[in-house]
C-alpha cells in the first residue's frame, strides 16, 4: 500500500500537496481558518512580515531604479548600461565570480574526497572541520587584512621575506585567492555530504569487475558528483558576487566590481538612485544563480544526503600515494589559513606589523574604549536577532513543511529571497525602503535587526525542512492515536525532534549578525553601528592594530557561541533523535 | 444489526482519491465488515487494494467520504483518531525517536493524565508481556527490529484500546522472526482478548493468525470467511488464486452422466463439489483444483486422467510435479512421498483428484 500512496493526491487530509491542484473555494479556506485558527493567524502574520520586509523593499528599490516622477522610465539603467566604467564593474564581478566558482569548487572537493575517502584518524578530521570553519565564521575582511599584511607595501612575505619593493597587492589576483580561500569551505561542506553519501559498494563494484582505482574515480564517483559540484560552483559564484568587503579593500582601482561601486556610488557620491541602479544590474546574475541553484541543479543529485552521514565502512578507493598527496595539500591549504590567522593574532598585539614587533595590548585598549559602543551595540543587536531569527525560522519552516495552506510553495520562496541575494542589493533596498514614511527606521536598531532576521533566518527554515522531512507522518499519527490532540502531538514529539534545527538557525543569526556588513553597511547610524563596519573605517584609516584586534575579538565571541550552542545541540539531542551534521550545512 | 454482539461496525465506507494519471478511484468501496469482540479480523489483499485505507479510517487518520464507523454500536466517524481509543501498530514501527522505552510506552497513560505509579505500573506489566523487562531505558535506534516492533507493540495495547490495529506489522522483520512474531501476536491478543483488525498482503500470515479473513480487492471487500472457507470455497478465481497455489482449468458446465454438477475439461467430465449460485448448462467455466488434491495413481489406483510428467522437483518433504494433460499444464503436489516414489520426467501417468476438491468458478480465464 505504502508505495502507491506516493502516486495517489489526497482530497481531503492536512498532509496533502494537492491545495494549488485542486482550485480552492473561499469557502473551503474560510472552514480552514475555522478549523485552524492558530495556523490561520501564524500564517497572515508571517505573510504581514515578509510583505513588510521583503517584498516592499525589493518593490521600493525597483520603483526607484524603474519609475521616476510617476512614470515608467529606464534612463536610470540605460546610464548605467551605457557607461563603460560600470559595465566594466558588471563583466568583472562575473569574471571573478566565476573564477571563484572553479578555484573554490576544486579546493572544497579536494578537501571533501579527502575527507570522505581519506580513511583519517578522528582528531585530523576535526582539526581540518575547525581550520576550514575559521574563514565562515570570521568578519569579512580577515583574510583581505592578512593579505595586506603579507604581500602589502610593507608585507611580511614580499617586503620583509623576498625584499620585494613596489609589489602591488591589489588587483584580481589577490581578490580572487583571499575569496576563493574564505569561501570554499561552502563548497566543502556541500560536498562532503554527498561523497559521504555515496555507497561504497558502488566504488567496490566498479573495482571488482576490473577497473583501476583512478578509472573508478573518474568513471563512478566524479560522475555521481557532478550535481554537488555544480551546486558548490553556483554556490561560489552568488558568494563572490555578493562580497563587497574583499574587493573594497583588495581589488583597487583598477578592478572595479558591482557591489563596491554601488556602495561608492552611495556613500561617495550621496547618488542612491545610481546606487540603486547598479544593484539592479547585480540582481540580475543574482537571480539567475539562485533560480538556477534551486530549480535545476538540487533536483540533479543522485544520492539522497541526510542528516546521517555516518555508519558506513570506508572503502579503500585511494592509493596510499595518492592519499598521501591529497593530505599533503590540504595540509598546505590549512596551513595557509593557520598562517593567516596566526598573523592577525599577531598584528593585534604588536605596535605596527611590517614597522614596529614590540607586544603591546593597546590595540584592545583602543577597541575596549573607542569601540565599546560598536561592540555594545553589535552584541545587543546580535542578543535580539538571535532568538527572534530563530523561532521565525523554525515557525515558517514547520508551516510549509507540514501545513498546507493556500500560498505555501509561495511563502517559501519568498522567505528565501533575502537569503539569496546579494547583501549590498538588501541594503539599498532597506535604506530606500525605510527612509521615509509610512515606515520610518532609519537610524534605530531595528532596521538591522530586521535585516538580519529576514536574511540569515532562511537558514533555520531549511533546516527545519530537512528535518522535518526526515520524520515520518506515522510518528504524528502514533501520538495521535495513543491519544494526544495536534497541540500536544506537536509539543512532545514535532517540536523535540526539531530543536536541533532551532539552534542551528539561531546559531547562524548571531554567528552572520557578528560578521555581516554588505547589507548593514548602509544600515547603520550615529546611534547604532557595527564592529563590523568599524573595522572597515579602522582599515580606511590604516589603523590595521585595531582593526585586527577587533577581528580577533569577533572571531573568539563567534567561537564561544558556536562552543555552547553545540553543547545545547548534545544536550537536547535525544540519542534516537536526527543529527544535525552542521551549523552551516548546505 | 445486533450491536451487542458486534464490537466494530464498519458501514458502507468509502474513499475516493484524485490519482494523477488515472482521475479520481476508489481506494475504498463501500466496505462492510462487523467485528466481534474479541475477534481477530485481517483484511488481506494485493498492494492497493484499499485494506491499509479502510484499516485507517477505522483510526481516524482517514476521514470517509461515505459511510459510518461504529465501535460497541456508538458512532465515531466524526471523531479524530485522538477521541477513538485505539491502538495503532504501524508498518514502520513509529517509534519516537527522542524518547525511551519507557516513556513510548508510557506515552498515551501519560497523555490520559494517569498518575506517575500507576503509569509505572502499568508500562513495566506491559513491556514483561512483550518481553521486553530491563529496556525501560533504552532508544529505538539501539534496539533490533523485532524489539522495536514489541515496544510498539506495547505502546498500542498498554491503553487498553477499544480496537487493536495492524498495518502490516511484520514487513520489516526477516521471514524467521516474522513466523516467530505472529504467533506472539496472536498468543497475546488471545490472552488479552482485545478485538483486533490486521492488514496484511501475506496470505500465510493472515491464515496464521487470524479467526476471519476479508480479502479485498481494487477498493472492495470480495470474499470473507475463516481459512478454511477461503482456501476450500473460494468465491472466485481472484480468491482461489490469491490464498495458496490452484489449478484453473477452462471448461464448460454441464452434467455428470449420473446428473451430477459438473464440468467438461481437459477431455472428459468432472464432478464438482461446489458449484457458482445461478449457474447454467453451457456456460464457460473454470475448473478449481489445488496441487494437493491433484495425485499421480499409484499402481492399479483408478485413474480419471493420463498425463505425462513434465518436471519433478524434489523438496524434502514435498515433491512438486509439473503435469501435461490435455493440452494444459498442471500442478500437482506429493507431501511425505517416500525415495520409491518418485516418478522421473517424461513418464505418462495417470491422475486421482480428490472429488471433494473440485470446484467450479465462474468466468473465463482472466
Amino acid at each position: 500500500m505504502g508505495t502507491n500512496r506516493s502516486a495517489i493526491t489526497r482530497p481531503s487530509t492536512s498532509s496533502g500537496r494537492t491545495g494549488s491542484a485542486r482550485g480552492i473555494s473561499p469557502a473551503a479556506i474560510a472552514a480552514r481558518i475555522r478549523r485552524d485558527p492558530a495556523v490561520a493567524s501564524a500564517v497572515l502574520s508571517l505573510w504581514l512580515l515578509l510583505a513588510l520586509f521583503v517584498i516592499y523593499p525589493l518593490a521600493m528599490l525597483l520603483a526607484r531604479v524603474l519609475v521616476d516622477q510617476g512614470t515608467f522610465t529606464t534612463a536610470g539603467l540605460a546610464a548605467v548600461v551605457t557607461d563603460r566604467h560600470q559595465m566594466r564593474a558588471f563583466w568583472n564581478s562575473l569574471l571573478l565570480g566565476s573564477l571563484v566558482g572553479i578555484v573554490g569548487t576544486f579546493l572544497g572537493f579536494l578537501f571533501a574526497f579527502t575527507a570522505a575517502r581519506g580513511r583519517l584518524p578522528r582528531w585530523l578530521l576535526t582539526a581540518i572541520d575547525t581550520a576550514v570553519l575559521l574563514p565562515l565564521v570570521s568578519p569579512p575582511f580577515t583574510t583581505a587584512i592578512a593579505m595586506i599584511f603579507s604581500f602589502g607595501p610593507r608585507g611580511l612575505i614580499t617586503y620583509e621575506l623576498l625584499g620585494i619593493k613596489g609589489y602591488t597587492v591589489y588587483g584580481l589576483d589577490s581578490t580572487l585567492f583571499s575569496e576563493a580561500v574564505t569561501y570554499f569551505p561552502i563548497a566543502y561542506l556541500t560536498l562532503r555530504p554527498i561523497l559521504a553519501a555515496i555507497d561504497s559498494n558502488i566504488e567496490g563494484m566498479a573495482l571488482s569487475l576490473g577497473a583501476s582505482r583512478w578509472r573508478v574515480f573518474r568513471t563512478v564517483t566524479l560522475p555521481l558528483t557532478i550535481p554537488g559540484l555544480a551546486n558548490a560552483f553556483l554556490l561560489l559564484f552568488a558568494a563572490s558576487l555578493a562580497d563587497f568587503a574583499t574587493p573594497l579593500i583588495l581589488a583597487g582601482n583598477s578592478f572595479p566590481v558591482l557591489p563596491t561601486q554601488a556602495f561608492l556610488q552611495i556613500t561617495g557620491l550621496f547618488d542612491l538612485r545610481g546606487g540603486a541602479a547598479l544593484s539592479f544590474v547585480l540582481l540580475v546574475p543574482a537571480l539567475i544563480v539562485f533560480l538556477l541553484q534551486r530549480y535545476w541543479v538540487s533536483r540533479r543529485y543522485y544520492v539522497t544526503v541526510t542528516g546521517k552521514g555516518a555508519g558506513q565502512t570506508p572503502f579503500v578507493s585511494v592509493s596510499p600515494g595518492a592519499r598521501n598527496a591529497l593530505l599533503l595539500a590540504c595540509a598546505l591549504i590549512t596551513l595557509v589559513i593557520v598562517y593567516f590567522y596566526a598573523l592577525l593574532l599577531y598584528a593585534s598585539v604588536v605596535v605596527a606589523l611590517g614597522a614596529n614587533h614590540a607586544f603591546t595590548l593597546q590595540h584592545y585598549r583602543v577597541i575596549f574604549t573607542d569601540g565599546l559602543k560598536a561592540i555594545r551595540d553589535t552584541l545587543i543587536i546580535a542578543g535580539i536577532a538571535m532568538p527572534l531569527g530563530g523561532l521565525y525560522g523554525i515557525l515558517l519552516g514547520y508551516l510549509v513543511a507540514k501545513k498546507s495552506f493556500v500560498g505555501r510553495r509561495s511563502m517559501e520562496l519568498v522567505s528565501m529571497i533575502n537569503y539569496a541575494l546579494p547583501g549590498t542589493i538588501v541594503g539599498i533596498a532597506y535604506l530606500i525602503a525605510f527612509n521615509d514614511r509610512p515606515f520610518v527606521l532609519t537610524g534605530t536598531a531595528l532596521i538591522i535587526v530586521a535585516c538580519y532576521i529576514f536574511r540569515y533566518g532562511p537558514t533555520g527554515i531549511r533546516a527545519t525542512v530537512a528535518l522535518l522531512q526526515q520524520i515520518d507522518r506515522s510518528l504524528e499519527e502514533a501520538s495521535q492515536g495513543l491519544g494526544a490532540g495536534s497541540g500536544t502531538t506537536f509539543r512532545r514529539i514535532t517540536l523535540p525532534l526539531v530543536l536541533p534545527a532551532f539552534f542551528a538557525g539561531l546559531g547562524v543569526v548571531f554567528i552572520r549578525s557578528m560578521t555581516a556588513i554588505s547589507a548593514t553597511i548602509f544600515l547603520v547610524s550615529i546611534s547604532w553601528t557595527l564592529i563590523t563596519v568599524k573595522i572597515l573605517e579602522n582599515i580606511t584609516e590604516l589603523s590595521l592594530g585595531p582593526a585586527a584586534a577587533f577581528s580577533v575579538l569577533v572571531v573568539a565571541i563567534v567561537f564561544v557561541v558556536i562552543a555552547i550552542i553545540g553543547r545545547l545541540l548534545k544536550l537536547f539531542r535525544a540519542p534516537g533523535a536526527v543529527a544535525m551534521t552542521s551549523v552551516f550545512g548546505g | 444489526m445486533t450491536r451487542v454482539s458486534v464490537a466494530l461496525h464498519v458501514d458502507g465506507v468509502s474513499k475516493r482519491y484524485l490519482h494523477r494519471v488515472k482521475g479520481e478511484i476508489y481506494a475504498a468501496r463501500d466496505v462492510r465488515l462487523d467485528v466481534r469482540p474479541g475477534e481477530f479480523l485481517t483484511l488481506l489483499g494485493p498492494s492497493g487494494c484499499g485494506k491499509t485505507t479502510t484499516l485507517r479510517m477505522i483510526a481516524g487518520f482517514e476521514k470517509p467520504d461515505a459511510g459510518r464507523i461504529h465501535f460497541d454500536g456508538q458512532d465515531v466517524t466524526d471523531l479524530p483518531a485522538n477521541q477513538r481509543n485505539i491502538g495503532f501498530v504501524f508498518q514502520n514501527y513509529a517509534l519516537f525517536p527522542h524518547l525511551s522505552v519507557f516513556e513510548n510506552a508510557a506515552y498515551g497513560l501519560r497523555v490520559r493524565g494517569l498518575a506517575a505509579d500507576a503509569i509505572a505500573r502499568s508500562v513495566g506489566e506491559v513491556l514483561a508481556l512483550v518481553g521486553l523487562a530491563g529496556y525501560e531505558q533504552q532508544f529505538s535506534a539501539q534496539l533490533s527490529g523485532g524489539e522495536q516492533q514489541r515496544v510498539a507493540l506495547a505502546r498500542a495495547i498498554v491503553i487498553e484500546p477499544r480496537v487493536l490495529l495492524f498495518d502490516e506489522p511484520l514487513s520489516n522483520l526477516d521471514a524467521k522472526l516474522r513466523v516467530q512474531m505472529r504467533h506472539e501476536i496472536r498468543a497475546l491478543q488471545r490472552r488479552l482478548g482485545i478485538t483486533t483488525v490486521y492488514v496484511t498482503h501475506d496470505q500465510e500470515e493472515a491464515m496464521a493468525v487470524s479467526d476471519r479473513i476479508v480479502v479485498m480487492d481494487h477498493g472492495s471487500v470480495v470474499q470473507q470467511g475463516t481459512a478454511e472457507d477461503l482456501y476450500y470455497r473460494p468465491a472466485s478465481q481472484f480468491v482461489a488464486g490469491f490464498i495458496g497455489r490452484v489449478n484453473l482449468i477452462a471448461g464448460t458446465a454441464t452434467r455428470t452422466p449420473d446428473g451430477r454438477p459438473g464440468v467438461a475439461a481437459l477431455g472428459t467430465v468432472i464432478a464438482a463439489a461446489q458449484v457458482p449460485e445461478g449457474l447454467a448448462l453451457g456456460d464457460a467455466v473454470q475448473l478449481m483444483i489445488r496441487p494437493e488434491a491433484l495425485a499421480i495413481a499409484r499402481g492399479g489406483e483408478p485413474a480419471a486422467l493420463r498425463a505425462t510428467v513434465v518436471s519433478c522437483t524434489f523438496l524434502g518433504e514435498k515433491v512438486e510435479y509439473l503435469l501435461r494433460c490435455a493440452g494444459e499444464t498442471l500442478h500437482s503436489v506429493r507431501y511425505n512421498a517416500g525415495p520409491a516414489e518418485l516418478v522421473p520426467e517424461g513418464v505418462e501417468v495417470g491422475l486421482r483428484m480428490a472429488e471433494d476438491a473440485v470446484n467450479i468458478l465462474p468466468g473465463e480465464r482472466p
